[in-house]
C-alpha cells in the first residue's frame, strides 16, 4: 500500500477509529454467537485467530438480515395500510405482524437471492378438475 | 401435536439430529431473535426457515471470498483487509457510498462498510443470544519437564515417548541475515561427523577403547579347556566393563596362551 505524506494525518485518523470500532466490538456481543460464526467460516475454509474479525462478521450478518427484516416489515406495513377500513382494525393488525413468504421473497430480491415460493401443492396432475372430464 | 400418554414416558431419550441440522437450528433461534428485534411478532415456518437458510450461506460466502481474498495474497489467514472486500463484494447488490471509487484511494479501511458497521454497534442494542453457551474450559496442562527435547514436541507426538535428543545450539558458524546457513555446517550434520572422527582415530591404534565388550567365556565341546577369548571390535562402543576388568583381561591373554602352549609340551615329552 502507498503511503501519501499529505494525507498520512487523516489516515492516522482513520485507524484510531478504526481500532476503536474494533475495541467496540469486543464488548458489543452480536445476536449470532462466536463459535457459531467461528463453525460457518471454519466450513469456508477461513483460519482467523482474532476474535474481533470473528465478531466483524458477526455483526455484518446481523446488520443483514435486519435490513431484510425491515424491509420485509415495511412491505408488511404497506399491504396492511392499504386494507384498513376501521380503527379497531388498525390496532389488531399491528399486534399481527407475521413474516410471511410473500413479504420475505420482495425484499430478498433487492439483495439479490430470488426465492420463489408454491402457493400450494398438489397430489396429482388431475386434482381438482371436474370428474367428469377426468379419464379414467 | 398430542402424543399419545404410552409414547409420553419416553420423552426423555433425546433424538439425535444430524450434524447439518445442529448449526440450523441454532442459527434459527439466532435469526428469530432479529427478526424480533426488528418488530415481527410471528412468523411463518417456512420463512423462518428461508432466512435462516439466507443467513448461513451470507457467513459461508463472506468466508469463501475472504479466503479467495487472502490466498490471492498468499496468505493462509485472513485479515481485516480481506474481511472488508468480502464485505464489499457482497454489497455490492444493494449498494453503497463510495462503491465507485473502492480502489482510487490507497486506503482500504476508509470504507463506508465499515463505518455503517460501526454506527450499526452504535444505534442498536445489544441481543444476547437466547440460550446459555458453555464455553469450553482450557485444559489443565500437566506439568511437562522443561528439557529441550520436550520443547518443541507437538500434539501427534504420545507422551509416554522419550524426549527428542538435544541437538545442541550451532555457535561456531557463522549466521546470515535472514538465518540461512549451508546444510553441510547444520547441527545435525556436524554432530555425526565428530563421531565418526573419534572412531576413525580409535581404529587406527587398534588396541584402546573408550569403551570395551563385555568378557565372553565359553567351552569346546568336552576337553575340558577354558578358552578365555576377548574381543576387541573398532565397531563396538556400548560395552560397560570397568576400566579395572579392562586391565585385567588385558593381561590375561598373555597368561593363557603362556600357559597353553606349556601343556602342549609337556604332552610330547
Amino acid at each position: 500500500m502507498n503511503h501519501n505524506p499529505q494525507s498520512g494525518d487523516g489516515k492516522h485518523d482513520d485507524d484510531t477509529a478504526l481500532s476503536d470500532f474494533l475495541a467496540s466490538l469486543m464488548e458489543y456481543t452480536p445476536t449470532i454467537p462466536d463459535e457459531l460464526v467461528e463453525h460457518y467460516l471454519a466450513k469456508s475454509g477461513v483460519q482467523c485467530p482474532d476474535v474481533r474479525l470473528i465478531r466483524l462478521v458477526a455483526v455484518a450478518t446481523q446488520k443483514f438480515v435486519a435490513e431484510v427484516a425491515s424491509d420485509a416489515l415495511q412491505h408488511c406495513k404497506a399491504r396492511q395500510a392499504s386494507v384498513i377500513k376501521d380503527k379497531r382494525d388498525k390496532q389488531q393488525k399491528d399486534k399481527r405482524l407475521i413474516l410471511t413468504m410473500e413479504d420475505l421473497s420482495k425484499s430478498l430480491r433487492e439483495y439479490g437471492v430470488n426465492v420463489k415460493h408454491q402457493e400450494y401443492f398438489a397430489d396429482s396432475p388431475s386434482t381438482g378438475i371436474d370428474p367428469a372430464s377426468r379419464d379414467e | 401435536m398430542n402424543k399419545p400418554k404410552s409414547r409420553r414416558k419416553s420423552n426423555t431419550q433425546q433424538e439425535t439430529t444430524p450434524p447439518g441440522d445442529f448449526s440450523f437450528n441454532i442459527t434459527k433461534v439466532a435469526v428469530s431473535q432479529i427478526c424480533k428485534s426488528v418488530g415481527f411478532r410471528r412468523s411463518q415456518v417456512s420463512a423462518l426457515e428461508t432466512l435462516t437458510l439466507v443467513a448461513t450461506k451470507y457467513l459461508e460466502a463472506l468466508g469463501k471470498s475472504a479466503v479467495s481474498f487472502s490466498n490471492a495474497a498468499s496468505r493462509s489467514q485472513s485479515n481485516l483487509l480481506d474481511l472488508t472486500n468480502a464485505i464489499h463484494d457482497l454489497s455490492l447488490r444493494a449498494g453503497f457510498t463510495g462503491a465507485s471509487t473502492l480502489y482510487d484511494s490507497n486506503c482500504l479501511l476508509k470504507s463506508t462498510v465499515l463505518e455503517g458497521l460501526s454506527c450499526f454497534v452504535r444505534s442498536t442494542d445489544e441481543i444476547p443470544f437466547a440460550k446459555p453457551i458453555e464455553r469450553a474450559k482450557e485444559r489443565e496442562r500437566e506439568g511437562v519437564k522443561a528439557s529441550p527435547g520436550n520443547l518443541q514436541r507437538g500434539a501427534h507426538v504420545p507422551e509416554w515417548l522419550p524426549g527428542f535428543p538435544h541437538m545442541g545450539s550451532n555457535e561456531k558458524s557463522k549466521k546470515r541475515v535472514n538465518g540461512e546457513e549451508l546444510w553441510e555446517n547444520s547441527s545435525s550434520v556436524l554432530g555425526c561427523q565428530i563421531d565418526v572422527l573419534e572412531d576413525k582415530r580409535n581404529g587406527g591404534n587398534g588396541c584402546k577403547l573408550a569403551k570395551k565388550r563385555t568378557r565372553v567365556k565359553f567351552r569346546i565341546n568336552g576337553v575340558g579347556k577354558r578358552m578365555h577369548w576377548n574381543r576387541y571390535s573398532a565397531n563396538n562402543e556400548f560395552t560397560q566393563t570397568k576400566d579395572e576388568d579392562a586391565e585385567a583381561e588385558n593381561k590375561n591373554p598373555v597368561k593363557s596362551k603362556e600357559a597353553q602352549t606349556l601343556v602342549f609340551k609337556r604332552r610330547k615329552r
